[in-house]
């Protein structure tokens, strides 16, 4: 048995998917498979598996990671076309790592890049925006909604394009177990910062992460 | 980029009851079919998704080239909300299209208490509720499903009814729409009168109903010369060879049955006098042991489902049970998937058998002896003794379960207050059957729980005729029972009858009841199945508004000789029959099961099934 790290992603087709579901609905698509995971211990055994930053739902990705522990058998490159032949469509496999050590450490991740497309009013300007020393919104944190201060963990924002009213940025944010940032959350400090910007509904996708040595992943095509 | 779909799924609590795509969902071009099916379940996703007759007959359809059946269900109130935000109407899961131009929509009658979401649906559809309202330009409107052996109720809104089961009838049916669908679609009654020729196709505008003056039904006569006197029901004769889906649908969200059903046969060979499914299933039919493991490896390979159930109305029935359980054991071990096997019978072999199912977990295990004393068991013709029961929850005690729950049911005919008290009686025999063990012997924490529920007298039973209790009258017996019950060891569970008294009076109406039920939607009722939305007093309201008094149809008690709402529907088992299941109810003497002894039910005139085998041979 072997640990391997797994790049995936999904698309609009899935994105309603809560993190629970997807996890019920990776097993499953492992059961239809040859791959066999391996079970924890004890009383109630479940498949060793962990997921990196769970996705929120509606967002989109083409860059999750997780930990699997499966039985000894496959390449890593064999694994992805098993798993993108038994995916519900709107999953996609795009590379896979075979652990030796903590070559890749998907704990570490810390960083990552979101493509945000939002309805708007008003005017963005972005480099305004940022040139605050400080950007001062509620934020949700484990006790309660807290005012923090997001600017340190705003690492760039760039606008893609702006266009009948949608405005689109790509944001690149700190995630993770010590700071973790949503882009709901830099589009609120807009809100807040940028006179007459106010955003409407928006779309997310998850472009890249970093972090913990991930780069080493190339997607396999 | 940003589209309506996102808005609108952004605003409801769980979008993935509303988006498809889930694995083996059937997608097809819309262009290259003739045939646009919607299979409708007037209830949530959850629910739907949990019936087994939607994923047969769904994927029946869609092995047809020129047909694409897509799932319609209730959307949420918030959904509902978003939809009316944003102009959208009743769509279907699969495509996302409005159902409004489909060519059939078929809805399967599970419960009467989703009469009013079938006309709140149709309403989302914007698409008119009553079937002669209806032009060529709509979808043909239909139903099936086991209350549509008494649909009187809503049979104005359905095109056709398909009566029993529906795998060949569908099929006719389909046919039939393409040949009138390439010749033109000129007259919805052309196409109408083809079907009703055919066996289990019942159309309900092709019948007359004439009341008496005291309300009663005075006759219901054909009004067309295709329509036949009796429309008799369908079954799978060879059930065996019965084709069952090689692919089930896999919900992404919790549904209420997520896991694989085999439906391992179909009838029931008990005869409770009280048991509407126990008679409109027969006659008892089986599948062998090999159909089954082959059907249950296809099953969990395409789905990956790790549990699997058996469904029938009485697994212990099913002869084959040994050697299809040492088979799936076999299977569940090796894949670590896990095996549930309901309504089983308590004894050694089915005490084995969960032993080696459920390893290490002791949950709770459910007894329905329906009744509390041993003459109203016989009343109802439950072949289960005092003793079985008390010899059972022995070999649970010893054997480590500690929960034990008792299902009852209350107001049934010919109920004294002594039997009532049985009730409470029994459980406490349960208790001291367990206080009997010695202390090392026995689970620890003892937990009874009983459950009681309020019985509603259905068609097609022998009990048809009779009247149901009064709201106060249930009351009473239920305070009863928590009278009688004398221990904290011992849990009572019951509930309010408001909605026994509405299933009961659908249950047994005739067309007269539509108007309310269309009016009632209109007032606002919805999801009367869910305690959040059932408001009795609207429909009590309604009742009254229009006149109609609803204890006509459910406290009064029916002559024999009364013409049913539900004549003219022909199950296979004769009202003769029914006649004298209800005599021997009155004194109190049991009719064997179907295996011990034919009971000349009138079944066997369908050729198969139980009435057929060899006696002794299945047995064991």
């Amino acid at each position: 048995m072997s640990n391997y790290i797994l790049k995936y992603g999904r698309d609009d087709r899935v994105k309603y998917i809560s993190h629970l579901d997807f996890m019920r609905c990776f097993h499953r698509t492992v059961r239809r498979t040859d791959l066999q995971f391996i079970f924890s211990q004890g009383f109630n055994p479940h498949p060793v598996m962990t997921i990196a930053q769970p996705m929120s739902v509606g967002v989109t990705s083409e860059c999750e990671f997780m930990k699997v522990g499966f039985e000894d058998g496959f390449k890593p490159r064999e694994i992805v076309e098993i798993l993108n032949k038994a995916f519900p469509p709107g999953f996609k496999a795009y590379s896979c790592f075979k652990l030796n050590a903590k070559e890749i450490d998907i704990t570490k991740i810390d960083k990552a890049l979101y493509v945000v497309e939002t309805e708007y009013e008003g005017k963005a300007d972005i480099e305004a925006f940022l040139s605050n020393k400080e950007l001062t919104v509620p934020k949700k944190t484990k006790s309660g909604v807290r005012d923090s201060d997001i600017r340190p963990h705003i690492f760039d924002i760039k606008k893609i394009s702006d266009e009948n009213g949608v405005l689109t940025l790509e944001m690149l944010i700190s995630v993770g177990s010590a700071y973790n940032l949503k882009p709901e959350t830099v589009m609120d400090a807009m809100d807040k910062y940028c006179e007459s910007f106010k955003h409407g509904f928006m779309n997310i996708h998850r472009k890249a992460m970093y972090g913990g040595n991930v780069e080493r992943l190339k997607n396999i095509e | 980029m940003i589209t309506t779909r996102d808005k609108i799924l952004a605003g409801v609590t769980k979008p993935t009851r509303y988006t498809g795509g889930e694995l083996n969902s059937v997608m097809k071009n819309p262009n290259r079919v003739d045939v646009r099916w919607g299979f409708c379940f007037a209830d949530t996703y959850e629910i739907a998704m949990s019936h087994l007759g939607l994923k047969i007959l769904y994927h029946t359809l869609n092995e047809r080239e020129d047909t694409w059946c897509e799932r319609v269900f209730t959307p949420w109130t918030d959904m509902e909300e978003q939809m009316k935000l944003h102009g959208m109407k009743l769509f279907a899961l699969e495509s996302g299209d409005e159902v409004t131009h489909f060519d059939i929509l078929g809805f399967t009658l599970q419960y009467e208490l989703a009469y009013s979401n079938i006309v709140h649906m149709l309403n989302l559809a914007e698409v008119p509720v009553l079937a002669k309202d209806r032009d060529e330009s709509f979808p043909i409107i239909c139903a099936g499903g086991p209350v549509a052996y008494n649909c009187e109720p809503i049979a104005d809104i359905f095109d056709f009814v398909m009566l029993g089961e529906g795998e060949e009838m569908i099929h006719e049916v389909t046919d039939e729409y393409v040949k009138w669908k390439k010749s033109g679609k000129q007259n919805k009654k052309d196409y109408l009168e083809t079907i009703a020729r055919l066996d289990g196709i019942y159309v309900p505008s092709f019948y007359d109903i004439c009341y008496n003056e005291d309300n009663t039904v005075k006759s219901i006569t054909p009004n067309n010369p295709n329509a036949k006197s009796k429309i008799r029901k369908r079954i799978m004769k060879d059930f065996n060879a019965a084709k069952a889906p090689d692919s089930i649908i896999v919900p992404y969200g919790d549904v209420v049955h997520d896991r694989v059903m085999l439906e391992v046969m179909r009838g029931c060979l008990r005869g409770c006098r009280f048991c509407q499914a126990g008679y409109i299933y027969r006659p008892l039919r089986e599948r062998k042991p090999d159909t089954l493991m082959n059907l249950a490896e296809t099953l969990l390979e395409c789905s990956g489902y790790d549990e699997i159930s058996l469904s029938s109305l009485s697994t212990s029935d099913f002869s084959g049970l040994p050697d299809l359980t040492d088979g799936l054991l076999d299977i569940t071990e090796r894949k670590k998937i896990g095996l549930s096997l309901p309504s089983l019978r308590i004894d050694n072999f089915s005490l084995d058998l969960m032993e080696k199912v459920q390893k290490v977990r002791k949950t709770g295990i459910t007894f329905a002896p329906e009744a509390g004393t041993q003459r109203m068991r016989d009343v109802i013709n439950k072949n289960i003794t005092e003793e079985n029961i008390l010899h059972s929850t022995n070999l649970l005690f010893r054997g480590g379960w500690s929960n034990v729950k008792l299902y009852f049911m209350i107001g049934l005919p010919f109920e004294t207050l002594d039997d009532v008290k049985g009730i409470a009686e029994l459980a406490h025999k349960v208790l001291d059957v367990y206080f009997a063990i010695p202390k090392e012997e026995r689970a620890k924490n003892i937990n009874i729980t009983v459950s009681s529920s309020s019985f509603v007298p259905k068609p097609f039973t022998a009990f048809q005729w009779v009247g149901q209790n009064t709201r106060e009258q249930l009351i009473h017996k239920q305070h009863i029972i928590l009278d009688n019950i004398k221990t904290r060891r011992i849990k009572y569970n019951y509930h309010d009858n408001k909605t026994s008294y509405l299933e009961g009076v659908f249950a047994r109406g005739d067309r007269r009841l539509c108007s309310v039920i269309i009016r009632a939607v209109e007032k606002g009722c919805k999801f009367d199945g869910w305690t959040d939305y059932f408001d009795f007093d609207k429909w009590m309201e309604t009742f009254d508004e229009l006149g109609i008094d609803p204890d006509f149809y459910s406290a009064r008690e029916r002559s024999y000789e009364e013409v049913l709402p539900w004549d003219h529907i022909d199950i296979g088992v004769t009202k003769q029959f029914f006649i004298r299941e209800n005599e021997r109810a009155k004194q109190a003497v049991t009719t064997p099961n179907c295996r011990e002894k034919c009971a000349g039910c009138g079944i066997a005139s369908f050729g198969t099934g139980v009435c057929f085998e060899k006696r002794g041979e299945s047995n064991e």
